[in-house]
Formats: C-alpha cells, structure tokens, sequence
C-alpha cells in the first residue's frame, strides 16, 4: 500500500489521475484512521532539532537530518544543514534519532508449524527402526516462505528494529536466509539481500531420521560437506574436459550447498550452547567457511575460543540457559537465578574480553528484546557498545555496511526518534522512518 | 534430569560451586599428602607414608617428606590413600549416547558431543573416579569412536580429555543390537541385523567394504603419482564411515566390544582375527568364565559389572565368580559402572569381588591399574608411582571395606572433591535462612 501510494506521487500525472486518486486516497486515508502506524512518504524530510547519534562519529545536539528518495541526503549542526523548500519539515526538538536497529538473526514472518513431539512411545520406537531418506532443505529458500504482517512490522518497529535477517527454522540444514527491510508488508519491496546465508543447526529434533543424535549430526554435516567437495570437484573437471569422463549425477542436496562450501558464500551456524560454539568453530576450521556463529547465549563460556578465532558473532540476548547448561539442571530456582543474574552478563563479558559482536532479538519477543537489552546494560554492557551492537556491528556481519548501520549520507534512510535515551526504561520510540517511509507512533495528546 | 533422586542430593553441592569464587578448591598441582595408608596398587602397602606431588605429577613417595614452602599440606593419618579410580566402560558427560537409527554408525565420535556440564563428573568424583571411558551406547552393531575423560569438574570439555589413551570404538553383539525387546510398529521393518549371526555378517560387510575403500584409495594414489595419469582421474569419494573402519584395519583404533554369551565373544575375537583389527577389550562378557583359554590365547582382557547378573535372558548364565575366576585364570579384567549413579559407588562394586575369591587388593586393581592398562594409560595413572599423574584419592576406610568412603579426589595435584570443605560450606549456605 504504501509502496504504491509512494509511486502515484511521484509519477507526475497527477491531474490526470486526480479523479481516479480520490477513492485510493479515501481508502489510505481509512487506513491511516485504524490504530497503529501512520505511514506515509514524502519526496523529502527535513528531521530539525533533534539530538543525533550517527553511530559513525560524535553525537550532535541540536541537527538536521535530510532524507530524500529513501535515502539520507544530508546530516549535521542545525546551522550546518540547509532544508530545501520541498521537503516536509518535522519538528523534532526533545527527540533523539538514531541508526534503525538490526537484528542480525530472527524467525519473523514464518508459519511455524508446531515442533513434533518426540517424547511418545511410537516415536522411541520409531527411532529404532529403520531411517528414512533425512528430511532436510539447504535449497529452501525462506523468502518464498515468509508472509510479512503489518502488525508484526509495527510491533518491531516500536522495539527500534528496522532491518531483520529472517533465517529458516527446521532441520539441521535449515535453508538460506533473506535480509529484510522492516518498512511495510510486501516482501520482494522489503528484500536487502536474497538469498544472504545457508544456516545450520546442530538440532536433533527428527524423530526416527539418521541423524537422531547430536553425534550423528556432526558426522552428517562434515559427511554432506565432503561430498560437496568432491561433487564440485567432479563437475568442474567434468566442465573442463568431459571426453572419458562420467558426468556427475545431479544432486539436487549437494547443488545447494556449493555456493557456501565450495565458493564460500555465508554459513551462519546456530550455536545453542558453548559446546555448540566449539563444534562449530571446528567445522569452519576444518572446511575453511566464511561462518558466522548465531545464538551464542553462552558465548563467553567460549571466550579463549572465540578470540582465538575471531569469528563474527550473532549474539542472542535470550538469557535463557540451554538445556545442556550446568543452570538448567539442578531445578527451577536455579535456572531463573541463571537466567536473571548470569545469561544477561553474555555480552559484557565477550566486550571485557574484546571479542566483537553484534545482538539479535533471536527467540525473543519484541518486549523481552527490550526488557533484556536493558538487562545487559544492567549487567556491565556500555550503552555505546549496545548500540553499535545492534546497527554498525550487524551491518558489517551482514555485508550492508556501505548501506546501513550508521546516520551517514548517501545511506539508507533506516532511523529511529526517540524520547529519551535509547535504553532508557521508559523511553519510547516515537517516529521510525524505514526506507524514508515514516511510521508515527506518538500518541495523541504528546 | 534422568536421575531426579541423585540431582536432589546432588543440588547443594553443585550450587555451592556455582556461588563460590572462581575454583577455590584448586590448589595448583602441587601437594604434600602426609601420614597416610598408602595403596600403591604397583607395590607393598605404606602406612605413614606421604607423597609429595610438584606440578601434577608424583614426585616422592615416602616417610616424613618435607615440601617446598607454600605447599599445601593434607595431613591424612588413620586414610587410605588409593591411586585415582578408573571406570572403563560409563556414558557419562555426552549429549547423547546411541546414534541409534542405523546399525552401522562408526562415523560418529563422541569427543563431539562431550558436555562438561554433566553433574554426573561431580558424581564420579564423590565416589574417588578420575578417568573414565565414555563410550557410544550398545544399540549399534558398530557404534562409533569413544573417549577417555578426566573428571575435572568445573573445566571446560576440551581439558577433561585424555588424549594418549588407545582411540577405541565401540562395537556391539546380542540382544541390544538385534533389538529382541522392541515391539515392531505397524509397516516399520525390523532393523537388519535381527539374529546373532546377523550381527556378525554385517560387520564382516562392512570391514570387507572398508578393504575395498583401502584399496580404491591406493589405487588413486598410485595412479595420480603415475608418469600418465589419466586426465579424468577423480579421487574416491571420502566416506566417513569408511575412513573410521579403515583406521580400525590399519590398526588405528581398538575396538571394544559389548557381549554377553560365550559363542558370540569368540566369534567377534575370529573376527578379529582374520581382518587383523585390535581388541582392547569385550564389555560386560558375562559367559567370559567359560572361554578364558580363548580370552588368554588373543590376549583380550574384559571389562565387567562385579554381580548384576540374570538381568535379561542373555544374562542368565552370568556369575558373580565371573571377574574373580577370570582374573585368576590371568585374564586383564576391570569392573565397570555402565552408569552415571553407579560410577559413584564403583569401589564398593570392586570390593564385592572379595567375597568371590579376590583378595581386597587384587580387588582395587580392577579399577586402577587393570583399568589403566586396558585403556592403554597404565604408563600415566592407574598406580602411586613416582612420575606418574597424581590423580589420587582418599578414603577414610581401605576402599573395598564395606564401610570406605571418599573424602578427597585430586586429579594432577589439584583437589577437586573435598567432602568436609563442601559439607561445611553447605551448613554455612543453610544457616542464615534456617531459624524456624
């Protein structure tokens, strides 16, 4: 809706299209009068007054920001910004703008289905016979899955997130991810990058299928790579000189991990625990992969490890400890108190141990994404690392930093305004422009 | 989790370690043990004997040593000091214990699944263990490759394994692999092997395929060495699998094998025989009494539960006398736990042995040295010896006495269970929210 209300305007047939427009204005209008988000876009605004942290350098007092087409223009000192006559002026003095918000890692816009139950007598004894072909799909990729919901766009919005990599869920190949623009509800006008990563998960949920166990996972995996190795190997030689060669026999598995194993595209492990870490890291040692390790919740449990490898990370801020974990096994009382006084000090530690990172709302709903970014803080994380954390830190892991992650000109224009200070208890996220498409969420009478 | 009863007992302790400062019990590998009832397990017994450990390893065993200053002194007299005790045959400490969806799974390794984690290596301490063999469980003919941890509890996974001990993996025969107790579903197929002869045909298949992908691989190195390698010359494709059975055959790894009756032991020894494979030693081998002519001829010790027989039917004719009649008959036997709650308890296990004929140190043998040697560590622990790992443990009673208890274990010089330290600290946690 917005992506076509936005063309009308700047098609330049205006007159001739007026009478036409007056029901499609109608309907936006009647839109716009339900709750939630007024979106809407000019050719240009001009965001006076405001405090600014560009992320890129120091923080400005009292700025201007100029967004034209999506993108920014302009930024800097009030006196150092001239507003154009053509751009839509928004006033605002007491709020504070900052880069949108990246998380890194999440399972937006999917259909989940439930989790099969592994726990009843039938599937025990279905693990005991014999396996069926593994239903797994490095191929899939999530874009053709997803069904963005205005209502889950707006929700995240309000939590300070404008970008989102929306990674698939199921198996232990789970699919490749796609990098989305949190600026409406139609997804190819959302779309970054697509595909971006092939994500993995050392996951055991599969009832009777080889692999049914963590062990069987790991040799799966390391199995499927070499034989994409050798499949790539074969089709090269194949395509050089086919003369006394056999063709190789097209594999459909194997065709879809070629990009990430062979030509070193993204693998984005998801690493629910600290052995999970290790795992991983011997993987990419092994095979020699661009990796990227997600979750991580327990990362600085494998902080010699991770400084060692020097891996981006993709760190969740759910605290709660996995099921593995010493926490998790001694009752009740003692995960929570995990949970609340030692998962949320994650990120602290890996900043005290000079790893880099970057956050992720992963698992989380956008209120927990909030209450637990706040807990970090709590827990020792600075403010300043926070917020590079979630914007310029991701942007780099995700290959968008050119676009993305800081308040710079000729960047996309992905910004919050806030009242108050990003991490502030009771700060609010008032106006959020995504694309230069701008979403008010002040409520009347403030 | 599995085990709800030995957690609740369990939780004091281990939320004691959790609020306490980073390691306090550590002591840095360097003590001096003194006055005790020294039970070298290689050796006469020492009463009043001390021994001085210098950075985790045994450097004097002796009467009124004296230690560099700074050295922490444990004053022992009226103890029993025993070389640490070795379980060779547990599951503890892994995320997960079968691959169980396939018969054939060597490709599986459970240094990968290892989780430090487990309170089952507190258990293990409680109980005076320092190493055990942690093995892929028996629902696979061919499981996958085991390892051998240190229960340093508290560390991370990758300093809990014992890297020089013998690679092994762990094969299985009998009613576990032919699946007799399982009901079949409805349009689910028996998972091949079904039978005991099954059993041994598939892994005579399966070494036969690992000749094969020997054989293949030379062919291709021999080739790609060669003056007029042909132009399409494509190396075999890497199997997993196969490389694991394939360093069994070259004599890489030892296999270590889960039976029960007689016919089915000395099949698996044939076996072993006619592809050249080593065997480290058969698990459980309760009809073992009845071929120790064949056990002493291949030189393959056993690695035994002391009096849990008759539990299932291939179990039936198991005997207690079995590991005392063997180990006479000069068989290499050790008493196992084959459990996480089990591995706590494994010295009074070992002191049942003297009830069926064992003398009580012939008895602690079966968990140290005759452990040690089957695990290929009997150079580094398994005795009080001067050079080796001070992986020590201290009882308040000789060990195979029916009242012995564990007070203290310490693997290379550092403490890392001291019952009265943690029973005095859990008072003290107690104490401010009592007061009814």
């Amino acid at each position: 809706m917005k992506q076509k209300s936005r063309g009308f305007f700047r098609s330049g047939q205006k007159e001739k299209l007026f009478w036409l427009l007056i029901p499609v204005m109608l309907a936006i209008a009647l839109l716009f009068m339900a709750p939630g988000a007024a979106a809407e876009t000019k050719p240009a605004y001009a965001l006076v007054n405001c405090r600014i942290f560009p992320v890129s350098g120091p923080s400005i007092d009292r700025g201007t920001i100029l967004i034209r087409d999506g993108l920014i223009e302009a930024i800097g000192p009030a006196d150092k910004v001239t507003v154009p006559d053509d751009a839509e002026v928004i006033e605002a003095g007491g709020l504070t703008a900052y880069p949108g918000l990246i998380s890194g890692h999440t399972n937006l816009f999917l259909e989940i289905k439930e989790q099969e139950q592994t726990q009843t007598p039938a599937d025990f004894m279905s693990a005991y016979t014999q396996p069926s072909e593994p239903q797994e799909f490095p191929e899939l990729q999530v874009f053709k899955e997803i069904k963005p919901k205005k209502q889950t766009v707006e929700s995240w919005q309000k939590a300070g997130i404008t970008t989102v990599v929306v990674a698939p869920s199921r198996g232990i190949f789970q699919g490749q991810s796609v990098i989305l623009n949190l600026n409406g509800d139609q997804a190819s006008a959302m779309v970054l990058k697509q595909p971006w990563a092939l994500h993995i998960n050392f996951t055991t949920e599969r009832g009777g299928i080889y692999p049914s166990s963590l062990m069987g996972t790991v040799a799966f995996i390391r199995q499927k790579f070499y034989d994409t190795i050798h499949y790539s190997l074969h089709q090269k030689k194949y395509l050089s000189s086919p003369r006394f060669l056999k063709r190789p026999e097209y594999d459909p598995f194997l065709e879809a991990l070629m990009p990430f194993v062979v030509d070193k595209k993204p693998v984005v492990f998801q690493c629910n625990n600290q052995e999970d870490i290790k795992r991983a890291l011997r993987l990419v040692e092994e095979f020699k992969l661009n990796a990227i390790l997600a979750g991580c919740n327990e990362a600085w449990r494998a902080a010699e490890h991770l400084k060692k490898a020097r891996i981006p990370l993709l760190v969740t801020l759910d605290f709660r400890p996995p099921g593995t974990s010493l926490y998790n096994q001694q009752g009740e009382a003692v995960r929570k108190k995990a949970e609340a006084e030692i998962y949320p000090g994650n990120a602290a530690a890996l900043l005290k141990e000079n790893i880099s990172f970057a956050l992720t709302s992963f698992g989380l709903s956008e209120s927990s994404f909030v209450k637990n970014l706040q807990a970090a803080i709590k827990a020792g994380l600075s403010p300043e690392a926070a917020l590079k954390a979630l914007t310029i830190e991701p942007a780099r892991i995700l290959g968008l930093d050119r676009q993305l992650g800081t308040l710079e000109p000729g960047k996309i224009a992905n910004l919050i305004l806030t009242r108050g200070d990003l991490f502030g208890e009771k700060t609010r996220v008032v106006k959020v422009l995504v694309d230069g498409i701008l979403f008010n969420y002040e409520e009347k009478g403030q | 989790m599995k085990n709800l009863t030995r957690q609740s007992i369990l939780i004091p302790f281990l939320i004691l370690i959790l609020a306490g400062p980073a390691q306090p019990v550590l002591a840095a590998g360097n003590l001096l043990i003194k006055n005790a009832t020294i039970l070298p397990v290689s050796g006469p017994p020492l009463s009043g004997g001390d021994v001085l450990v210098v950075d985790g390893i045994i450097k004097q065993i002796g009467r009124n040593l004296s230690a560099p200053p700074g050295t922490r002194i444990i004053e022992a007299s009226g103890r029993y000091l025993i070389p640490g005790i070795i379980d060779t045959h547990t599951h503890l400490a892994l995320s997960g214990t079968n691959e169980g969806t396939e018969a054939i799974t060597p490709e599986v390794n459970m240094a990968e699944v290892i989780n430090a984690d487990d309170p089952a290596i507190f258990t293990a301490l409680t109980g005076g263990v320092t190493t055990v063999h942690t093995m892929h469980g028996s629902a696979n003919v061919i499981g996958g490759v085991n390892v051998v941890l240190k229960m340093k509890w508290g560390q991370p996974s990758e300093k809990l394994v014992v890297r020089e001990a013998y690679p092994t993996l762990k094969f299985a025969l009998g009613e576990n692999v032919k699946q007799s107790n399982r009901t079949l579903l409805p349009g689910r197929p028996q998972r091949y092997p079904a039978t005991r002869m099954g059993a041994n045909a598939i892994i005579r298949r399966e070494l036969l395929r690992a000749r094969d992908y020997m054989a293949e691989w030379e062919r291709y190195e021999k080739l790609k060495n060669s003056k007029n390698a042909p132009p399409g010359l494509l190396p075999p494709k890497k199997d997993l699998r196969l490389e694991t059975l394939a360093d069994l055959l070259r004599g890489k790894l030892y296999a270590r094998c889960h039976a029960y009756v007689a016919t089915e032991m000395v099949e698996f020894l044939n076996l072993a025989r006619e592809f050249g494979f080593k065997v480290a030693a058969l698990e459980h081998a309760w009809e073992a009494y009845k071929i120790t002519d064949e056990l002493l001829a291949a030189g393959v010790g056993i690695s035994v539960f002391i009096d849990s027989w008759a539990y299932k039917m291939e179990a039936a004719e198991g005997i207690a006398y079995n590991a005392a009649y063997c180990s006479r008959r000069g068989v290499l036997v050790s008493i196992n736990s084959d459990s996480s709650e089990r591995v706590r308890r494994l010295f009074s296990e070992a002191g049942k042995a003297v009830k069926y004929g064992l003398t009580p140190d012939e008895a602690l043998k079966m968990i140290t040295i005759n452990a040690a040697r089957q695990l290929g560590l009997d150079h580094l622990v398994g005795s009080i010896e001067v050079g080796k790992q001070a992986d020590l443990a201290l009882f308040n009673e000789h060990p195979m006495s029916a009242y012995a208890r564990c007070d203290l274990t310490i693997i290379e010089g550092e403490v890392y269970f001291d019952r009265d330290r943690l029973l005095r600290e859990r008072e003290a946690a107690a104490a401010p929210k009592g007061g009814n």
